[in-house]
């Protein structure tokens, strides 16, 4: 632990992000490095609070009523801007996808045209209410009685209430529809507005309607999202646009701990950008098992590359695409072999060793592959572990407890490192990926590093956490120690790969 | 269910009062002699003026058990060849799919109508077939060609 610590006195005098990660390990912190560890931090408490990392994006986490509340703020200025009523401003506003001020300009050029278009029509008198019209003949149901209520929207398609609230019950349950239910009279494009419906539906599906329409809005909202995570209800509020990920790897945190990338609401995989990680989960699922078969028992044909598994039979290969004739041992032409029919004793000639090198070239590119996919694969496999292991560690506490005398709130360690490790592996496994379509130059070199430093520090957290439980509490202080370490190589490594994205630093070996 | 069987009822009543020329549309009646108002079988005239005239085009109209909620299925016949018919016969129409046009209020005489003008005015931005569609698209004379001798199979009676 002697020069872990030394390292990171020298890196925390000389990089500044390093202070931030200590607001966030703040009894991490006062634990292992007590005052030494970073003597400004006090001081610079209030500038750390609103300063943020190179890889961290602002965000805001909003409850189901927080959308609410949002929702009908903006339904209430357009509707006060406008004088329009609330719920046909709510139409107005859904049917613009919430984009206020092209809506404004559209509406005060052309009134008529865009309440039209939205569903509207221009006529708003009077309140929603159902009415007996002598002589009425329902066109849904053919009903006739002399007391059939009945109820029209402005459009003055006229149905009964029965086959109105059938209607409606229809799109919303089962079509989950709300924000676009038109009138049902043939051709009629007038949008069913939340005052008709409260009239004509039952308060439970009145609730689904709502539901529905806080959907559609956070779905409509290019800066929300609703967090991925099952059964979670928060949505996250983010400026981050789709025409900034080629920069930022936005990941944001949902109230519920769920890690998620705003961009494309996988699970937070910083470093690498999106489009990438999309190409990468692309590129492994065709290959990944099959290459390592490939590689292991096939040669390619030297003239038309076509894979070939050699599968018994003499040396003399004959490719069944284009008909090359070679030798399997030096892949040299067949033709200069003469009549050595059995076994191949040449040695460098220059047809065989172009063809070995093509071959050479072909195999590496599929090596290279596979080394960055098998350290992937492994860390995502060891993060499932390390998670089984997270779900042990409460049991592991509580034993360690009885056995040791310590206190609940002293065997929090565990937790802590736990939690760690499954976030290092998640970046570390996303830095494999990444590395993958780098082109190498001298900032890969310094990413090799980070990586290399980050990777090694979790195996031995990784080592030292699977102790037996009695020598857990013996460690206590160097678990501390390294999963603080672990932290600050993530940060560390994070910084820099974000911030040279950020400034376009990074050359790729594809076109993404 | 009883929905479905009373706008079938009334329909059926405001067909037999009034009707569009050329058409005709009825229940199907079972062997055993029942009427089964939830299959129609229908007759399509071509339009006068176009090319599709002369011709009467035979339709199964089958209604799910959530009609009007839902709109009905139909199907031509044998199969029609036309863009917009699958190769099983089904006609592709915004007013017939649940997602698109339908609407409750929509009546057996407004489909029957709204597949006549179909006929002489595909759409091809839903095709639904290949044969009918790549004709139609590639090489106008030969469809026409197709669509006249389909006429002549199907004469108006």
């Amino acid at each position: 632990m002697e020069s872990d610590d030394d390292f990171m006195s020298v890196a925390s005098s000389a990089d500044d992000f390093l202070d931030t990660q200590a607001s966030d390990d703040e009894s991490l912190g006062e634990v292992d490095f007590g005052d030494d560890f970073d003597g400004g931090f006090s001081k610079d408490k209030d500038i750390i609070a609103t300063s943020r990392k190179p890889y961290e994006v602002d965000f805001k986490v909003l409850n189901p009523d927080d959308i609410d509340r949002e929702q009908n703020r903006q339904i209430n200025e357009v509707s006060s801007i406008l004088s329009l009523p609330p719920e046909s401003s709510a139409i107005l506003l859904r049917y613009g996808r919430w984009n206020r001020e092209k809506l404004i300009e559209g509406y005060m050029d052309h009134p008529e045209e865009t309440l039209e278009e939205a569903g509207l029509g221009t006529n708003f008198e009077g309140t929603p209410k159902t009415e007996v019209v002598p002589g009425f003949v329902c066109e849904i149901c053919c009903e006739d009685g002399d007391n059939l209520e009945t109820y029209a929207m402005r459009c003055g398609h006229r149905f009964c209430v029965d086959c109105y609230r059938h209607y409606l019950a229809q799109k919303i349950r089962e079509e989950g529809e709300a924000a676009r239910i038109e009138c049902p009279g043939d051709g009629c494009n007038m949008i069913v507005d939340s005052k008709s419906l409260s009239l004509l539906v039952t308060p439970r599906l009145k609730e689904r309607y709502y539901t529905l329409l806080q959907r559609t809005y956070v779905d409509d909202k290019e800066n929300l999202k609703w967090c991925p995570a099952p059964n979670c209800e928060y949505a996250v509020d983010c400026q981050v646009k789709q025409r900034d990920l080629r920069r930022i790897v936005p990941t944001v945190e949902c109230n519920c701990k769920h890690h998620f990338c705003f961009g494309c609401t996988l699970n937070d995989h910083q470093p690498a950008p999106c489009q990438l990680v999309r190409m990468w989960l692309k590129k492994c699922e065709d290959d990944s098992e099959t290459a390592n078969w490939i590689s292991a028992n096939t040669k390619e044909c030297p003239r038309c590359h076509s894979t070939i598994e050699k599968n018994g039979g003499c040396n003399h290969m004959t490719c069944r695409k284009c008909k090359h004739e070679f030798c399997w041992m030096c892949m040299g032409l067949w033709s200069e072999h003469g009549t050595s029919w059995y076994n191949c004793n040449r040695y460098e000639e220059k047809s065989g060793s172009e063809a070995r090198t093509a071959q050479a070239k072909s195999r590496a590119s599929l090596e290279r592959y596979l080394h960055y996919y098998n350290r992937y694969a492994n860390h995502e496999q060891s993060a499932k572990l390390d998670k089984d292991l997270f779900l042990k560690t409460e049991k592991k506490m509580t034993s360690l407890q009885s056995q040791s005398g310590l206190s609940w709130i002293e065997v929090q360690f565990l937790d802590t490192a736990s939690q760690a490790l499954q976030q290092c592996r998640q970046t570390l496994k996303w830095t494999y990926a990444f590395a993958y379509y780098l082109a190498r130059n001298n900032l890969t070199e310094i990413f090799e590093d980070n990586q290399k430093d980050l990777e090694m520090a979790v195996e031995n957290l990784s080592e030292m956490f699977e102790k037996p439980v009695p020598e857990l509490a013996n460690l206590k202080v160097d678990i501390l120690d390294k999963t603080a370490y672990c932290n600050k190589r993530r940060v560390i490594l994070l910084s820099d790969t974000a911030e040279n994205l950020k400034n376009g630093e990074w050359s790729f070996n594809v076109d993404w | 269910m009883s929905l479905c069987i009373n706008r079938l009822t009334e329909e059926r009543k405001q067909w037999r009062r009034d009707h569009p020329f050329g058409f005709y549309a009825k229940p199907h009646r079972t062997p055993q002699g029942v009427l089964d108002l939830k299959r129609w079988e229908c007759g399509i005239p071509g339009k006068a003026q176009t090319l599709w005239d002369g011709g009467l085009f035979k339709l199964d109209v089958t209604f799910p058990d959530e009609y009007p909620t839902k709109p009905p299925k139909c199907k031509f016949v044998p199969p029609l060849f036309h863009p917009n018919v699958y190769p099983s016969g089904t006609v592709c129409l915004s007013i017939l799919n649940e997602e698109e046009a339908w609407k409750p209020a929509i009546t057996i005489k407004q489909i029957l109508l709204g597949i006549q003008d179909l006929l002489d005015d595909p759409n091809p931005e839903s095709p639904a077939q290949a044969e009918a569609y790549n004709l139609f698209k590639k090489d106008r004379p030969a469809y026409e060609k197709r669509v006249r001798q389909v006429v002549k199979e199907n004469p108006t009676l």
